[in-house]
């Protein structure tokens, strides 16, 4: 496996990052539904997690993309229909934006909130914006709207990966597997 | 009655003679005018955040040709803590934290000013927090202005000292030990 992508394959940092996001993410939403119920300084530690995390996350989002446009992006199989490619194409972008936008929406709520971001009490992140309850409370419904669009747009990814894989059974879903492939 | 008279008026003219003589330049007493503030910033999960205390109050009695001689009473009440959210506003003036129905009050007295080793200004003092008194030295920074006097400084006093953070709140991994403090106090001369 190549650390580059080729026009057939996913190389091996796009497939480390892919996953790593995916699992930072599936923990970020535990952490959240954890601290909803935890008060004081425990729910305080906890929020402090989930934003060293999603701060981790905003930073390898950066890397992703730039890392996508110094790469070729392997292309999908001639026989997917262009409804297919369609749909393919609006989730990836979806999925783009939404990486960016959790971390931003959530980073927006700390600073709103006069909550500063630290990424795991190694650096503090400045503050995008004066403290104003407002605009916490509105930071704060688009986090969690943002979040139920990513839950339906990455359901519509996992459906896609398996019928590729189940149905089509072309290699688009093993071509991203950790150590599966394609040569 | 006539001479009685003048010489009673002779008399208050010496004694307050006699008074000038002792201390040449009488301290002048000041009091805390709007536009003053006192922040304080704490390390919370590794982030330096910010706070304040909206009411105080200040009397200083100062005099520029003997600063050793003055005094600086500083009177801040608790309830009046912002840090720009409620629920954290009220958190701290829980039991746990600053207790503000136990300890309404926190106070500065200070009855003597040292020059530092830098030359500059220190009051020499005692601050009591959650009931707990304790010395401290305030840096000060005296300059004149317009309206009267300026008084700044900054300072940090480590909160476990006096007791704020009890339970939970003693590990100094949500909010560390050291909280830093900064005044600015706007001052005009007492009537």
């Amino acid at each position: 496996m190549s650390f580059r992508n080729t026009n057939r394959a996913w190389g091996s940092l796009t497939k480390a990052l892919h996953w790593i996001i995916v699992i930072l993410i599936i923990n970020q939403w535990w952490i959240a539904e954890r601290a909803e119920s935890l008060k004081g300084l425990e729910k305080l530690q906890a929020l402090a997690w989930h934003k060293s995390f999603g701060m981790t996350i905003l930073m390898l989002a950066v890397i992703r993309l730039v890392w996508r446009w110094l790469n070729p992006v392997p292309d999908l199989t001639s026989e997917t229909k262009p409804w297919e490619r369609g749909l393919a194409k609006i989730s990836h972008v979806l999925l783009y934006a939404l990486i960016f936008a959790m971390p931003l929406t959530g980073w927006l709520m700390s600073s709103a909130r006069n909550f500063p971001v630290s990424w795991f009490k190694v650096f503090q992140f400045p503050d995008l914006v004066a403290p104003s309850e407002t605009l916490f409370h509105r930071m704060n419904d688009l986090h969690h709207l943002l979040f139920a669009v990513l839950v339906v747009v990455a359901a519509l990814h996992v459906a896609g990966a398996l019928k590729h894989h189940f149905i089509d059974r072309n290699d688009v879903l093993k071509r991203m597997l950790p150590f599966g492939g394609v040569k | 009655m006539a001479n009685y008279r003048i010489s009673l008026a002779a008399a208050a003219v010496l004694l307050t003679g006699a008074c000038h003589a002792s201390a040449a330049a009488p301290a002048a007493r000041w009091i805390q005018a709007p536009g003053s503030s006192l922040t304080f910033t704490f390390d919370q999960a590794g982030a330096a955040s910010k706070g304040a205390f909206r009411q105080f109050s200040t009397e200083l009695v100062y005099d520029e040709k003997s600063p050793a001689t003055g005094s600086l009473n500083v009177k801040v009440q608790i309830a009046s803590i912002d840090t720009q959210d409620q629920e954290r506003n009220e958190m701290l003036v829980g039991a746990d934290l600053f207790d503000a129905k136990k300890f309404p009050t926190a106070q500065y007295v200070a009855s003597s000013f040292a020059r530092t080793a830098a030359g500059g200004l220190e009051a020499v003092g005692k601050l009591t927090l959650r009931g707990v008194t304790k010395e401290l030295r305030l840096p000060l920074k005296i300059v004149p202005t317009t309206a009267g006097l300026e008084l700044s400084g900054a300072t940090a006093i480590k909160r476990l000292e006096y007791g704020v953070g009890q339970g939970d709140w003693q590990s100094t991994e949500g909010v560390a030990d050291e909280v830093k403090i900064q005044y600015k106090v706007v001052l005009t001369k007492a009537k």
